[in-house]
């Protein structure tokens, strides 16, 4: 399903400009002021800062989960602050796939089902056999019928992420993935997601205040109060 | 299954709390409206038929002047497709054995009786049976006096004119025997193609020729259409709604029943609406998720609506589930009840009430909240977003409001019930968020008493949001149910007043001025008392302010009262149970003036002065209108028109007197020998018509009761809706105490103690709402007047805080039971 761009050149996520502001009930609140940035296909790129500094705001907006005051946000070709919301949705179906701090898996389906929703949900072949097969990539190949409530969080976080892989995304944001785990089970998450990502070749959108993590990434774009700071990529410190 | 259908699944949706509400509210909100509306139009069957069986038949048509209709009217009805069928009615004297009799014969056609049974008593064994025809050529039935009058036995002859007729049967009762005062001494029955045999009609004596039609509504109203202009004065055209007792038992038990059905209604749309409002809020992850896995807004509405119509068609499907078998035990205690089968028949119109119930309680109650689920911010995911503020609630609750008075407008047809239900409702939540506060404050200054209390009383101060609503909810719910048992004892003390156990069951017509005072020694002497005696003098509207009155009063001819002879009277003093709407009473001494009753006096229009003209035989009487009254018709006693004052316009008409009175059952045998003294005297027998009548009456009692079960049920359901809003919290704060050491046997005895406070208070509250609302209800509905009912009200703030108590017991048992480990790692 995944088409590739046969223009290498081309960013796959190209922002401009992003301001986001929230009108409270006296003033209004500016979280995101004049945010640019670039992200070329196949690149993985962590988003890093304090806590309320706006990376999660800057993910959803990235992600098209929520539209900006002010600014564009291009995915793909497509400006998706100007879809529609359905449209985004679809978009989000074929191109987008999710990992969460809190893995929001549905209580109510087993393992293998979480992983096919998203499947259905795009109308995908053989949802049940591509599902079983990257549960058995994560390591959860026995745990197939357990229901979240059954699974501990380092499980449910790799379930999530076999779910975030499952239809073949062209970019993946993850939103602090190991933020509620332990170290030794965020490390176990960080191997899992940062291999599955190379191995996809999918381009990875990272929000972490992790700095191990982040430093596992190509580039890392720093947030101070809603504004980036000058990105940093890990070649260049290297070279 | 896929993932998605797994996840809107019904099975899966079973396991939410809050669907189940939801669902069980539906459930109970279309069983009750097709419980009613399926008994109702039962009652209504059973009662019309049972009347019609009072005319044995649909119609009668009857001819008072001695001679038979015409025959091509008859030929007519048959050409409709009616039935038809013939008596002919006269008094004769027969002879049997030695001993001569007068006896009121009915001689009846094959098609005899159109409607109802006869029960007879074809042998001396006593073994009684309901047959449908009446006795073949040359046998003839009997009543059973008429053994020891006559001194013969079964199988014997009689003498009736130039005939000899074998008596072949008992005649116990016959569907028509009730409500005409015509009726004459004891009856007999024979055929009619034996009539002219016997040689004692001849033209011009005094017989009825009655004709019996039965068929298609429509066809009969026709038939009538084509009928009437050819009908002459003595040829009176007769239907059952003209039996008012029966129809009024009939309107006012529907109405009641209804009533009853509304309340459960709107406690089920309570449920259903609080339920939905928490299910869609417990939803709200869900659509964030699917929105950020690819689902668009219009899909996450479809998938809702599909899930509501799931829903709609569980409800439905449930309802009637649970109505059936209600109604069949209902049928089968009124088939009890009436001491004969009744035909179990589901009427499928009756269904359209309950089926409308369900949808609008879906579309107004469940769906509001969760057709706003898709506007839910994918960000969601990301970060919890504010929640809803209750402004966008606003508009749920008036589309609930105005859904709510559609609904019970719909069951109960009167505006102004459904104004005082709900008014009442306002008031009751006014003044409950105003008592709640004062509640809340005052329980805070409480000091002392043991952990559990203490604990109780912090929990109905923190949840008091959810305490106020608890309150009110069951307050309400108490109200409803005490108002109902209030209003059904109330209804059913006045139904027992009008028909106490020695209502009168006879009459005795035709009772010549000078034996009056025989007649009542004679049963002064047995212990029977009579009642009042009244003058009756037979005569006809004919005039009404010196014009006929058929010109008069338009050509309505449901004035049944201008067709026949009036039973008029003289009396002094107003009988206790007539009141007087317009004018005044007689006067000591007055001599002129009419009072008249006051349905007919509304449908001929008549005011105060009108002057009314009668013809009695070949006399006139002109009176002006003076007063008037409304008169008890079911109060089974003589009951007039027309009354003039003692003196007045009727001083020197023949008049025979009339009066009824209470005859047990086991004494019957003094008919005999009243009969032999007094034979020109009717005894007119209506025990088993009365007998009927308190048969319907405990029927409907016990249809209530059901109606009563069910409300309770919905009571519950709503409290299982109100309680799901504070779950949660409940459950993080009971893992908290018990983390921190809090014992079990603590947590549940705070609960049960808060329930139980709760159930308290919203008993005092609902109780004394209740009293309100009665006092309305009587007030507009029954014409009542008001009383506390403190015996039936005292106790119910006890049993309400011993029903909530156990109820937060039940509950609550998954917060109080389960290890605090479980409840921290569920709540995670
Ligand atoms: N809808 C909103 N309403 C009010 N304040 C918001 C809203 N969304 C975000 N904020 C505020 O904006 C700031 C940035 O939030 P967030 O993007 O979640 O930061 P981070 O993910 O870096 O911790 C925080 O101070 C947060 O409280
Ligand atoms: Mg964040």
């Amino acid at each position: 399903m995944q088409t590739i761009n046969p223009d290498s050149q081309r960013p796959t996520l190209r922002v401009e400009n992003l301001t986001h502001r929230v009108s409270l009930e006296t003033d209004t609140l500016t979280i995101l002021k004049g945010v640019s940035l670039e992200i070329n296909r196949g690149e993985s790129v962590a988003i890093v800062g304090r806590s309320g500094s706006g990376k999660t705001t800057l993910l959803g907006l990235l992600a098209g989960l929520d539209t900006p005051t002010e600014g564009t946000v291009e995915l793909d070709g497509s400006v998706i602050s100007g879809l529609s919301e359905d449209e985004r949705a679809r978009l989000r179906a074929h191109r987008v796939g999710f990992v969460f701090q809190s893995f929001q898996l549905l209580p109510a389906l087993t393992a293998l089902e979480n992983v096919m929703l998203p499947l259905e949900l795009a109308s995908m072949d053989a949802p049940e056999m591509r599902a079983r097969e990257l549960l058995e990539r994560v390591g959860l190949g026995e745990r197939l019928a357990h229901t979240p409530r059954q699974l501990s969080g380092g499980e449910q976080q790799r379930v999530a992420i076999a779910r975030a892989f499952a239809s073949n995304p062209a970019i993946l944001f993850a939103d602090e993935p190991t933020g509620n785990l332990d170290n030794r089970t965020g490390q176990d998450i960080s191997d899992l997601l940062m291999a599955l990502n190379q191995e996809q070749g999918t381009t990875l959108v990272m929000v972490t205040h992790d700095e191990q993590l982040a430093a596992r990434c190509a580039r890392q774009f720093h947030i101070e109060a809603g504004e980036l700071t000058e990105p940093v990529t890990r070649r260049e410190l290297t070279d | 299954m896929t993932a998605a259908k797994k996840l809107m699944s019904v099975r899966r949706d079973w396991r939410e709390r809050d669907v189940r509400v939801v669902l069980a509210a539906l459930i109970i909100a279309v069983a009750t409206v097709a419980t009613i509306a399926l008994f109702a139009s039962q009652l209504q069957r059973t009662l019309v038929s049972s009347a019609s069986s009072f005319l044995a038949a649909d119609r009668q048509l009857e001819a008072e002047d001695g001679r038979p209709v015409p025959e091509p009217w008859i030929a007519e009805a048959v050409k409709r497709g009616l039935e038809t069928g013939r008596m002919v009615e006269f008094s004769t004297m027969v002879l049997g054995n030695d001993a001569f009799q007068l006896v009121s014969v009915k001689a009846v056609s094959n098609e005899y009786p159109l409607r109802g049974e006869l029960e007879i008593q074809g042998d001396s064994e006593g073994s009684r049976e309901q047959i449908k025809h009446g006795p073949a050529r040359g046998e003839i039935w009997i009543n059973p006096r008429l053994l020891k009058l006559l001194k013969i036995g079964l199988g014997d002859t009689l003498e009736v004119g130039n005939r000899n007729l074998t008596v072949s049967g008992l005649l116990l009762r016959e569907p028509d025997g009730g409500f005409s005062l015509a009726a004459l001494a004891p009856r007999v029955m024979m055929h009619a193609d034996d009539v002219a045999s016997t040689g004692v009609v001849q033209e011009g004596s005094r017989v009825e020729y009655v004709y019996l039609f039965a068929g298609k509504e429509a066809a009969l109203d026709d038939y009538y259409k084509w009928l009437q202009p050819q009908l002459g004065p003595s040829q009176e055209w007769k239907g059952v709604r003209d039996g008012e007792t029966l129809s009024r038992s009939l309107d006012r038990s529907e109405s009641f029943l209804l009533l009853g059905g509304s309340l459960a209604v709107l406690l089920a749309a309570v449920a259903v609406a609080v339920a939905s409002r928490q299910y869609a809020l417990s939803q709200r992850d869900t659509v964030a998720l699917l929105k950020t896995l690819g689902l668009g807004s219009a899909g996450i509405g479809q998938l809702y609506l599909k899930r509501l119509a799931l829903w709609g068609v569980t409800g439905m499907v449930g309802g009637f589930v649970v109505a059936l078998p209600l109604f069949w035990l209902l049928t089968l205690l009124l088939g009890e009840a009436l001491g004969r089968p009744v035909a179990f028949q589901l009427d499928s119109s009756a269904l359209t009430p309950a089926l409308l119930t369900a949808v609008v309680s879906l579309f107004a109650f469940a769906y509001p909240p969760i057709r706003r689920l898709k506007n839910v911010p994918a960000m969601r995911v990301l970060r919890s977003q504010p929640g809803e503020t209750g402004r966008e609630a606003w508009p749920d609750m008036l589309i609930a409001l105005v859904a709510v008075f559609g609904l019970i407008w719909l069951y109960a047809g009167e505006l102004s019930l459904v104004v005082s239900l709900l008014g009442g409702l306002a008031l009751l939540l006014a003044l409950l968020a105003f008592l709640g506060w004062i509640l809340v404050a005052m329980l805070r200054k409480v000091r002392g008493g043991g952990h559990a209390w203490r604990l109780a009383l912090v929990g109905l101060y923190r949840h008091r949001r959810a305490s106020l609503s608890q309150i009110a909810v069951f307050a309400m719910t108490l109200m409803l149910a005490t108002t109902l048992i209030l209003v059904r004892t109330s209804l059913l003390d006045d139904w027992q007043a009008q028909l106490p156990d020695d209502a009168p069951n006879h009459f005795l017509i035709n009772i010549a001025p000078d034996a009056v005072d025989d007649v009542a020694g004679f049963w002064k002497e047995r212990g029977q008392p009579l009642d009042q005696l009244y003058p009756m003098v037979r005569g006809r509207l004919t005039e009404l302010n010196g014009q006929p009155v058929k010109e008069v009063v338009s050509k309505d001819q449901r004035v049944g009262a201008l067709n026949r002879e009036l039973n008029l009277t003289w009396m002094d003093s107003l009988p206790a149970d007539n009141a007087i709407v317009d004018g005044r009473w007689f006067e000591a001494g007055q001599k002129d003036g009419v009072s008249v009753e006051a349905e007919l006096a509304g449908k001929l229009g008549l005011a105060l002065g009108d002057k009314l003209t009668f013809t009695i035989g070949s006399d006139k009487v002109t009176e002006a209108v003076t007063s008037i009254r409304t008169v008890q018709w079911d109060s089974m006693k003589p009951n007039f028109y027309m009354a003039f004052p003692p003196a007045g316009g009727l001083t020197d008409m023949p008049a025979t007197w009339i009066t009824s009175f209470y005859l047990p059952r086991d004494r019957k045998n003094a008919l005999n020998e009243f009969s032999r003294r007094f034979p020109t005297v009717s005894v007119l027998e209506i025990d088993n018509i009365i007998e009927r009548i308190q048969e319907i009456v405990r029927q409907v009692t016990q249809a209530i009761e059901a109606i009563l079960v069910l409300i309770l049920a919905a009571a519950l359901v709503v409290m299982a809706a109100v309680v799901s809003a504070t779950l949660q919290d409940r459950q993080r704060e009971g893992a908290l105490l018990r983390t921190l050491g809090g014992r079990q046997s603590l947590l549940v005895r705070s609960t049960v103690l808060e329930f139980a406070l709760l159930g308290g208070f919203a008993g005092v509250l609902g109780v004394a709402a209740a009293e309100v609302a009665v006092w309305a209800l009587q007030f507009r509905m029954f014409e009542g007047a008001f009383s506390w009912h403190w015996q039936v009200v005292l106790p119910i703030p006890v049993i309400s805080a011993l029903i909530l108590a156990l109820f937060g017991r039940w509950q609550l048992s998954p917060v109080l039971s389960v290890s605090p480990m479980l409840l921290l790692r569920r709540l995670e």
